[in-house]
């Protein structure tokens, strides 16, 4: 698989728009900054500037081209029988999407130490100030990362599942980024409808959505997730892997 | 080298390819024809390991299936459409797939592909592209190469020079195997054909089966009239037809006729002989396929 990762990231670092789309990523933290103003220095810093939702938006329009260019092109039929399996292509593929989904991470927490280094946009916070969960701003920040991490990465096995299932570019797109802008609304309405009992319903996929902006505002929504941190973090990891083995029996069984 | 034993491929339910086998050795030039539709291109892929099949497909003795195609590290294809990514510049696309690059550099400029190569693919013209797929399937020195149509939206001088690549892979030990619908193009490369119907081959025969056919017929020609030549033929009870300007005569009567001229002191100008075409060739397998079915 290494051959494939390697061809993968080749790919990658030669294509434009993942590259690009990073600006308006850093265009975004900044608006959210000024927007935000000083009141939430703190928490600012500790979301990185809010890039959370960004970042999941840009890794749908990049990721869903990672498996589309390939069937619109026809590339996939050497770069399946070059390959030893297409399990090795497949994988690839999604290890490519989770190195980008860390730098997109490390980009955003890179700009957000300049930020708060600078005093463009707000004047600067300590880095060792207490703040959420007892712990220091700057432990907040890398948590908080490594929780957005897990949670983008519940959305990179989504791409790779309805890129697996709907060859249209568009349509996928516009379903992850509808689940992405409404699938924690979604999960808290079927919550409060009562569709069911709520200790079943809760462990609806959607709600695994919240686990980033809970795990830094914990008080607002986990009246809405109905679910403790641990348990959103164990949902969105089981969920990662059920949507990730889906994606991957859906590959396996396409033609080309 | 590859060795196919009664392969059946499925799309869903629908047999796509019925009971199919044959061999292919070392340097062999194999043409793989039939109408559309016929299951060319569905045992190009099977081959690939692209989809699930029943049977045996082994590759220099290892096996081949649709969940591991490991051994065809040593093979090239061309499939459809060139497979290139137009966001990446020829040498790129080559240079993804490419173990050498000396050998890299050297298909690129036996391609006469120097000119564009570092421009970006998706400036190229339809004939750049094909010359492009075409070198991605000769990437790495192959053992064996699978080109389905690879002479689409090539020029005369392009259609030319791949020819003479392919005898020079060959002589050097790569195998072929060749779709193509301009059977006259295939005709000069290949040194065995597999003929393919409905979904079956009904034909894997050495090239010099059809190229060695019986001769049927002779055209003639004279230095007299036609028209004296056909009243001589008359008289004596000799068969003939006039068609293009010229007599056609039996093979059997070449002799007697001969002596008839020469008897009446008339010339040849031409005795040549008429074999089927290699097109009439395919056409009558299909035709008597079609017949007895």
């Amino acid at each position: 698989m290494y051959t494939q990762l390697k061809q993968e990231l080749y790919k990658l670092n030669h294509r434009k728009l993942p590259w690009i789309i990073i600006t308006l990523m850093l265009f975004f933290m900044i608006i959210i900054g000024l927007a935000m103003g000083r009141t939430y220095s703190n928490l600012l810093v500790m979301t990185c500037y809010d890039s959370s939702t960004i970042i999941m938006l840009i890794l749908v329009i990049v990721g869903s081209t990672i498996f589309s260019m390939e069937f619109q092109h026809g590339t996939i039929i050497p770069l399946i029988y070059r390959s030893s399996s297409r399990s090795a292509v497949f994988f690839a593929k999604f290890i490519t999407l989770f190195l980008y989904d860390l730098v997109l991470h490390i980009a955003a927490m890179i700009l957000t130490v300049l930020l708060n280094i600078a005093p463009i946009i707000n004047a600067p916070v300590s880095w060792t100030a207490i703040y959420k969960y007892h712990q220091p701003l700057v432990v907040n920040m890398f948590m908080n990362t490594g929780v957005d991490l897990i949670t983008s990465t519940l959305i990179i096995s989504l791409i790779c599942l309805t890129s697996c299932l709907i060859n249209s570019n568009t349509a996928v797109i516009a379903i992850n980024a509808l689940i992405i802008f409404m699938g924690s609304d979604l999960s808290s309405s079927l919550l409060l409808a009562h569709v069911g009992p709520s200790s079943i319903v809760r462990w609806n996929p959607f709600n695994m959505l919240n686990l980033t902006t809970q795990y830094y505002n914990y008080a607002t929504y986990h009246v809405t997730s109905m679910l403790s941190n641990a348990q959103l973090l164990t949902g969105t990891l089981c969920y990662t892997v059920v949507f990730l083995l889906l994606a991957y029996w859906a590959f396996g069984r396409k033609k080309f | 080298m590859l060795n196919v034993k009664n392969i059946n491929t499925y799309y869903g339910r629908k047999l796509a390819i019925k009971n199919a086998s044959f061999t292919v050795s070392p340097g062999e030039i194999v043409g793989l024809i039939g109408p559309n539709g016929a299951g060319k291109t569905t045992i190009m892929k099977t081959l690939l390991g692209l989809t699930k099949f029943t049977g045996s497909i082994t590759f220099d003795g290892q096996q081949i299936t649709a969940s591991n195609h490991k051994y065809l590290v040593n093979v090239g294809a061309l499939i459809e459409n060139p497979a290139i990514y137009p966001f990446l510049s020829g040498k790129e696309n080559l240079a993804l797939y490419s173990r050498d690059k000396d050998d890299l550099n050297r298909l690129i400029k036996r391609l006469g592909m120097t000119a564009y190569i570092d421009r970006p693919a998706k400036s190229y013209s339809i004939g750049m592209k094909q010359k492009l797929g075409i070198a991605l399937a000769l990437l790495n020195n192959p053992k064996l190469v699978i080109l389905d149509e690879p002479m689409n939206g090539l020029d005369v001088e392009a259609t030319i020079s791949i020819r003479k690549i392919i005898h020079e892979y060959a002589v050097h030990g790569t195998a072929f195997l060749i779709s193509s619908h301009v059977l006259s193009e295939l005709q000069k490369v290949m040194t065995s054909v597999i003929i393919l119907n409905h979904r079956e081959i009904v034909m894997d025969v050495p090239i010099d089966k059809f190229q060695n056919t019986k001769i049927s017929h002779y055209r003639l020609k004279t230095t007299a009239d036609d028209k004296q030549v056909q009243d001589l033929l008359h008289a004596n009870n000799l068969p003939f037809e006039y068609r293009d300007k010229s007599l056609i005569i039996r093979t059997q009567d070449t002799a007697p006729i001969q002596q008839l001229l020469c008897q009446h002191q008339i010339l040849l100008t031409e005795l040549s002989p008429i074999r089927k075409t290699f097109e009439q060739a395919i056409v009558n397998v299909l035709e008597k396929k079609r017949g007895a079915e």
